[in-house]
């Protein structure tokens, strides 16, 4: 939930709240003062009446300045102290509605003779005052919530905008790029102290990502010296005279060793260097001719197993990219699916749309996609697989924003990479 | 013949000398940037191995001088680095060639022999032994005065072989030799051992002893 909402949410439920408890409080609030007062009043009229009956001699005859509907005199045959006020509805041939009445019935003596005396008033034009009142408070009740609800938005807005303006270019921010982060100045200081972290924090990532990349570039680069001592002692190891079978199965161990050491460090020097963007030249290359041509440098390979290529649908495809990397990406494709091939397998390549598919036999069961383009993970017990080569592949692949997926479809294992989305 | 190696990391010079022994060379160390700017701007050499990282400069500085003085050595870059720009780099700069760390010994050989015959100023560019005669320039190789029909990758190899005259070479060096980078995409030998039975096949049919030698599992060995 957006923080903005978050704040409005709580507001409108108060103001709901108070408005469906205050308006019907109000309601009765007014109403209750409203009849007290016409209460009063009656009792006010009704004093006024006495006197005006006590000095008339006919007295259930002579009331005139009160309608006779409002007004009952009833003669009782004793005296007893008797005063109740209470609502009574009756209907209303003019307006042809029923209407409320105030009604007070009491018993009074006049001219020492006992009777029961009834009043009414008219509730009609107090309840419409009453409802109108309720109505008017209402609607400038809403009218203020409204208001605010709008003010405190608009300063919301307004308040937070630079929070949402950071949180934006956080959000296109990345560490492996060499776009620094450029917050925008705010007035507000806490929003400026938190930019001022944040592009601090963002500063230290990227010398600290630099670093890390420009260590394992290095430490590569280093190890390259003390490989070659190692390399060149193997050799001249070799020359030593007598050998013997023995010596010389260890020392094609230990060279096979060294061998395996200094292709898994080009291969991280690689993946340095397309993470230090050392690969900026591009060209068009039409991948047909690039598959091609990398099929005529594995054709031993190929022989050698019997695999049967399929490499009939291709269409012209052409991508502008690093020619190195676009031979690394696909010929680390291409040679995965010779070498983990069976014998008298086959691979079929194909190409639509800029959509590189290589599907090969082998192993009947799917690999494990989970961990699939992750470095040194390997999905055999190959001595010679450095588990970098699918890794590679991803890096080169995300480097030119193409997609690359794998997918297993009748014992055939196929991988695709997707060049559409890439920057050309 | 004088070879020069301009190298901080002595373990590997020493190597170098002790597997080049077997040639008539006469080999000399520069291990620094002053030791190797003293001894290039006295001597000549027929063949320069150099370093690019030393400490006390940049190798490339040593090859920029050579060329400003008009000295003819010439050079083989040995550097860690590898990317193509730093192989056009020392290229540019007049190198006669580059090899990237770590290398096999035998591919160094061989590259130094190439650089020397390259620079042979009495346009001899046989080399005789017993009875093959290699005709490095046209590319074409002589058994008893009878022309040996070789392809392009078993002219290569037995070349390869003969300029590592009695020294094992093994199957990786080979491999990487034949195959450059793709050598290593491959684990199967097998392609190796086709080659140098055809190879073999072809000496032998035209009279020659057996001078290739399957040293256990390692690799190969031609011995004379």
């Amino acid at each position: 939930m957006k923080l903005l909402n978050k704040t409005l949410r709580l507001y409108i439920v108060y103001a709901a709240l108070i408005l469906l408890i205050a308006v019907p409080v109000f309601y009765f609030a007014i109403k209750n003062i409203v009849i007290e007062d016409v209460d009063e009043s009656m009792m006010a009229q009704k004093s006024a009446l006495i006197k005006k009956l006590e000095m008339q001699t006919n007295g259930a005859q002579l009331y005139p300045e009160i309608n006779s509907t409002d007004f009952e005199l009833k003669l009782l045959a004793s005296y007893s102290k008797f005063d109740t006020f209470f609502i009574t509805y009756k209907y209303d041939s003019i307006s042809k509605e029923i209407l409320p009445y105030r009604t007070m019935k009491t018993n009074v003596l006049i001219q020492t003779k006992p009777y029961s005396m009834t009043l009414r008033s008219s509730l009609i034009d107090t309840e419409d005052l009453i409802e109108r009142i309720c109505l008017i408070t209402g609607l400038l009740s809403l009218l203020i919530i409204v208001g605010l609800f709008f003010i405190t938005r608009y300063i919301s807005r307004k308040v937070w905008h630079p929070f949402y303006s950071t949180l934006n270019l956080l959000h296109t921010f990345r560490v492996d790029k060499d776009e620094t982060l450029q917050l925008p100045n705010t007035e507000i200081s806490e929003f400026s102290d938190l930019n001022q972290t944040i592009t601090k924090l963002a500063t230290t990532n990227m010398a600290v990502f630099k670093s890390q990349k420009e260590f394992t570039e290095n430490a590569s680069h280093e190890m390259q010296t003390p490989l070659a001592v190692f390399q060149s002692k193997v050799e001249l190891l070799m020359q030593t005279n007598p050998l013997t079978s023995e010596q010389a199965a260890l020392i094609t161990e230990a060279e096979q060793a060294v061998q395996r050491m200094n292709k898994l460090n080009k291969t991280l020097l690689l993946l340095a260097k397309i993470d230090n963007n050392q690969f900026s030249e591009t060209e068009t290359i039409v991948l047909e001719a690039l598959i091609r041509q990398l099929l005529a440098q594995y054709a031993g390979a190929i022989a050698e197993k019997n695999i049967a290529v399929d490499s009939a649908e291709m269409d012209n495809s052409s991508i502008t990219v690093n020619r190195y990397l676009l031979e690394v990406l696909i010929g680390n494709l291409l040679t995965n699916s010779i070498r983990y091939n069976i014998n008298s397998g086959s691979i079929k390549i194909s190409i639509t749309n800029k959509r590189l598919f290589v599907s090969n036999t082998g192993l009947q069961t799917p690999l494990d996609t989970s961990k699939l383009f992750h470095r040194f993970q390997k999905q055999n017990t190959s001595n010679s697989s450095s588990g970098l080569g699918l890794a590679l592949v991803k890096q080169i692949c995300d480097l030119y924003n193409a997609t690359v997926n794998y997918d297993f479809k009748e014992v055939n294992h196929i991988f695709s990479v997707d060049f559409n989305s890439s920057v050309t | 013949m004088k070879i020069l190696i301009i190298e901080d990391e002595k373990e590997l010079s020493k190597g170098i000398i002790s597997y080049l022994k077997e040639e008539s060379y006469v080999c000399e160390i520069a291990s620094d940037f002053k030791m190797a700017i003293e001894k290039t701007e006295s001597f000549d050499y027929d063949c320069i191995l150099l370093d690019i990282s030393l400490p006390g400069g940049n190798g490339l500085n040593i090859l920029k001088e050579l060329k400003a003085n008009k000295k003819s050595d010439g050079v083989i870059i040995i550097s860690a680095k590898d990317s193509i720009d730093d192989r056009i780099e020392g290229l540019n700069y007049g190198a006669d060639d580059y090899l990237a760390k770590p290398f096999h010994l035998s591919e160094l050989s061989a590259r130094i022999a190439a650089v020397i015959r390259r620079r042979r100023f009495d346009g001899n560019s046989k080399m005789v032994i017993n009875e093959i005669s290699i005709d490095t320039f046209a590319k074409i190789i002589n058994v008893n005065n009878c022309r040996l029909e070789l392809t392009k990758k078993e002219y290569d190899l037995l070349l390869y072989l003969v300029t590592n005259k009695n020294r094992v070479i093994s199957k990786n060096a080979i491999a990487a030799h034949i195959s450059g980078d793709d050598a290593d995409m491959f684990d199967s030998f097998d392609f190796i051992y086709a080659h140098i039975k055809n190879i073999k096949k072809k000496l032998a049919a035209s009279g020659c002893s057996d001078y290739i030698k399957s040293v256990y599992g390692i690799g190969y060995r031609f011995d004379v």
